[in-house]
């Protein structure tokens, strides 16, 4: 390997897998029931190459983190790889007198003056953030591919299956690799659209379809968020690249999250502009991540098969939001405003989403919902604005990509073994017909719930502990927040007609006002009501699947068993990682050492809050008691009982209702958007079917009508076709003749 | 100018000779018959070119005239072979029969429908020895179409 370029080694993380997926597509009629093989050997490799990434990217950042409180910002870790020119127009447009804040600091060059290229490079970027969701996605689709060999084995689909398998891997590291927002953009829109077609894989099933189109629309609205966010971006910082580029006469176009940029410190633009930016990525992070109010899709998506369900939809394409939002953190930083929205908008999703999942018989459901509500978490923690925060979410995505696809996994052996039965009352006492399963699941569900040397406890803990310290800043002995020191940074310098108009600038920049320590605290109760509801809830399913006598669903037939070994294998490799992968990475200190290494996140603001984490005895003793009342009420409800009634519901009255209702969020989208729609289409039908098509079909009758009349004279009859012709030519030498006259 | 008398007796016999000409494929439904009304127009130009051609001391309309002559032997060549062939599909040389080309909705037209070729009787005219009259057959000699 020493004589391979790290370039290289990052160019073939995603091409792997896409050489797999196009085997997999032209080869599949051969290989048949082997068809996985390209597919997964490709993967592999990737994995294989990430991981080897990641350990020379480690090697690069440098040992451990240096003792003492205020270890020294890490020298940044880039690379930069580009591919080729996508689009390139030279002296495209000459940047805005006004607008000099597309120049951070001090003009670099005579570049305000100049005609700017407008170039869209096809590039692809290593540092410590991009090779570690390379690891998780290339490593967790690796696991997730093998099981689903035994999961599909005779679908008649399984050819289609890897190669949309494949492809979305394909598609989602270079999602985290590109280093331009236009590429981001069209692989985002990739993942997208591998995730719509898997989840609409049985698409006979007209559920799955529905499933499929619904999650597909509903991300559209991210997608369109995102999508206006590119286009301020543009217009905002003059480039869409994420790194600093050397023009052709030597100077230096600052990138928007460049080292020009986040070394100088008025290097992002606040203010309206960039308040709204964040909010439109928070948007974009929404959709694809599922977080309120557009949460609605996930749930449904478990029509997809479960090993789907578990790679795209728990472990890795939904953390896209969270990549996202840790990726642009200079500028979410830049915009305090944003960044609590960003934490009021995920931990209210994951109270929500957690208090729904609590009622749930359906196990892929409790599952959905728990991963909604981790990704919550996951912002809850991004949203503090601090170093601890963003390496706490990643954190948190590492640990919970691994439980959370290996519940996923779980459940779906269970839904293997029992013929396609996924609903919690119908089977129970499954631990002595599977015992790995129930093992391996029993493993994930400590890790979700947060029991102690399990890998969710320390995740877990370190949101809260991020929680903690802005609510109570006094306490912890830092800054209240680097961010706020950036408040109305740049408000002077763009010009009032970039935002429509005043009010809603104002009303952007007074978002700043809930970044104060009484929302944090609320934040932060929320964060531990909904630790205690994810213990309950996990082992609620727990119980009800695993405890209690053993029944089984007719549907399973004779084919209740264990499944083989090519499905419990990943589970137990994935088990084994929740059980080591917390305690190793937080006693350690690696992964937020790592982390502090990616230009994003070198911030000077970041230097002062760049602290080892520590481990919080008092945050730890409240989060593993708020766990350990959920597992308890969990056990006296559900511990070897027959589990078939609605007693959730029944105890909960009405707010069981509301909570089995999923809080009536589709019912609300169905009378506000999906009613409005149809109507709409229902008189754009009438329309186009009275007035346009009656138009079209007058227009049409037209030449009909006269073709009616001028049809009579195509007799067939020879005679008459001659006598025209006599009449005709009479007729000319007549007219000549009178011309003639004279 | 003293060939005027001929010119206008010639003239007058090629007028003739169109109009006839023109008469016969305007009304005539056998597809022979039309094809020699046809080669009687043609003659019916010729003689009024070679008319003119000697009225003025021009070869030209007599050259022309040749051309003419050539070009209609090829006709009739042509000609025949698709009249042989039409007749070949249909059994008939009513040009009528060959209606098909008419748009497809409106009535076919028929003047005198001529009887179905079934109810015709087997025995074709031959041609009988030289200096015996020919017994004709009252039917068949009423069908010209087969003559």
């Amino acid at each position: 390997m020493q004589n391979i370029s790290p370039a290289t080694l990052l160019v073939l993380v995603p091409l792997l897998p896409l050489v797999g997926a196009l085997l997999t597509l032209l080869l599949g009629k051969i290989l048949r029931s082997r068809a996985h093989m390209p597919a997964i050997t490709g993967i592999a490799a990737a994995a294989a190459v990430s991981l080897v990434l990641l350990a020379s990217t480690s090697m690069q950042v440098g040992a451990g983190p240096s003792s003492g409180e205020h270890a020294e910002p890490v020298r940044p870790v880039e690379m930069i790889t580009t591919l080729w020119q996508w689009a390139t127009v030279d002296k495209a447009y000459t940047p805005d007198a006004g607008s000099a804040a597309a120049i951070p600091g001090t003009p670099i060059g005579e570049l305000t003056t100049e005609m700017r290229p407008f170039s869209i490079p096809v590039v692809l970027r290593l540092d410590p953030l991009t090779a570690i969701m390379l690891a998780i996605i290339t490593c967790v689709g690796l696991l997730v591919a093998i099981y689903s060999v035994g999961y599909l084995h005779d679908d008649p689909g399984y050819t289609r299956f890897f190669t949309l398998f494949a492809m979305f891997v394909f598609s989602m590291s270079m999602l985290v690799a590109a280093s331009n927002f236009l590429i981001v953009y069209v692989f985002w829109e990739a993942v997208g659209a591998c995730s719509y077609l898997l989840i609409g894989f049985w698409f006979q099933k007209p559920a799955a379809a529905r499933a499929a189109k619904k999650a597909f629309l509903v991300n559209r609205i991210g997608d369109f968020g995102l999508a206006i966010a590119v286009f301020l971006l543009w217009m905002t910082y003059g480039t869409l690249d994420f790194h600093d580029t050397l023009s052709a006469n030597g100077t230096i176009l600052p990138g928007i999250l460049g080292q020009t940029r986040l070394a100088d410190p008025a290097g992002m633009i606040g203010g309206a502009v960039g308040t709204a930016i964040c909010l439109l990525l928070l948007l974009a992070a929404c959709g694809k991540s599922a977080q309120m109010p557009l949460h609605v899709w996930l749930p449904d998506a478990m029509e997809g098969p479960t090993p789907a369900s578990a790679l795209i939809h728990a472990a890795t394409m939904v953390t896209a939001g969270i990549y996202l939002v840790a990726r642009c953190a200079p500028l979410f930083i830049a915009s305090p405003g944003a960044l609590v929205m960003v934490s009021i908008v995920g931990a209210t999703t994951a109270l929500v989403a957690a208090l729904v999942a609590t009622v749930q018989y359906d196990l892929k459901r409790v599952l959905a919902y728990s991963t909604i509500s981790q990704l919550g978490y996951m912002f809850a923690s991004l949203g503090t604005g601090t170093m601890l925060g963003f390496t706490a979410a990643i954190f948190h995505l590492l640990t919970h990509a691994c439980f959370k696809a290996l519940l996923f996994l779980g459940a779906g052996s269970v839904m293997h073994a029992m013929g396609g039965v996924i609903d919690m009352r119908r089977y129970g006492g499954l631990r002595r017909l599977m015992p790995i399963t129930a093992a391996t699941f029993l493993c994930g569900a400590c890790a979700l719930a947060g029991v102690a040397p399990f890998a969710g406890f320390f995740s877990k803990d370190e949101i809260l502990a991020t929680l903690h310290s802005k609510a109570w800043p006094n306490t912890h002995g830092q800054q209240q927040s680097p961010a706020t020191g950036h408040a109305h940074l740049h408000l002077s310098s763009f010009s009032s007609d970039a935002v429509a108009d005043d009010l809603t600038a104002d009303a952007l920049i007074g978002l700043d006002a809930l970044n104060c320590p009484d929302v944090w605290r609320i934040l932060f109760f929320m964060a531990l009501i909904t630790a205690g509801l994810t213990a309950f809830y996990t082992f609620r399913a727990v119980f009800m699947t695993f405890t209690g006598p053993t029944r089984v669903p007719a549907e399973a037939g004779h084919h209740a068993h264990e499944s083989p070994l090519v499905m419990t294998l990943p589970l137990m490799i994935l088990a084994t990682a929740s059980l080591v992968l917390g305690w190793l990475l937080f006693s350690t200190h690696w992964l937020s050492h790592f982390l502090s290494a990616t230009p994003s996140f070198a911030l000077p603001a970041f230097g002062q809050t760049a602290t080892a984490p520590v481990f919080h005895l008092d945050l730890a003793i409240q989060g593993t008691l708020a766990a350990a009342v959920g597992i308890v009420v969990a056990a006296i409800g559900h511990l070897g009982r027959r589990s078939d009634g609605p007693q959730m519901e029944r105890f909960l009255g009405p707010l069981g209702a509301l909570f089995a209702n999923q809080f009536f969020f589709d019912q609300i989208y169905t009378v506000l958007v999906v009613r409005p729609l149809e109507l709409l289409a229902m008189l754009a039908g009438i329309i186009d079917r009275f007035l346009v098509d009656g138009l079209v079909d007058f227009i049409a009758s037209l030449p009909l009508g006269i073709g009616s009349v001028v049809r009579r004279l195509q007799s067939g009859v020879l005679q008459r076709y001659a006598l025209a012709g006599v009449m005709g030519v009479l007729l000319i030498v007549f007219v000549l003749a009178w011309q003639l006259r004279s | 100018m003293a060939g005027l008398p001929l010119l206008q007796n010639s003239l007058l016999v090629g007028a003739l000779l169109f109009v006839l000409g023109l008469e016969g494929m305007l009304t005539r439904r056998n597809l022979i018959v039309l094809f020699l009304s046809a080669e009687l127009m043609l003659q019916g130009i010729s003689i009024s070119l070679v008319a003119w051609s000697r009225f003025h001391g021009d070869w030209g309309g007599q050259v022309f005239v040749i051309f003419v002559l050539t070009v209609a032997a090829c006709e009739a060549a042509v000609a025949l072979v698709f009249v042989l062939q039409a007749f070949a599909r249909t059994g008939r040389l009513d040009a009528a029969a060959w209606q098909s080309l008419r748009e497809s909705n409106l009535p076919r037209v028929v003047d005198h429908e001529l009887p179905a070729i079934d109810d015709l009787p087997a025995d074709w005219p031959k041609l009988s020895p030289a200096g015996v009259q020919p017994v004709t057959d009252e039917n068949s000699a009423l069908q010209r179409d087969h003559v």
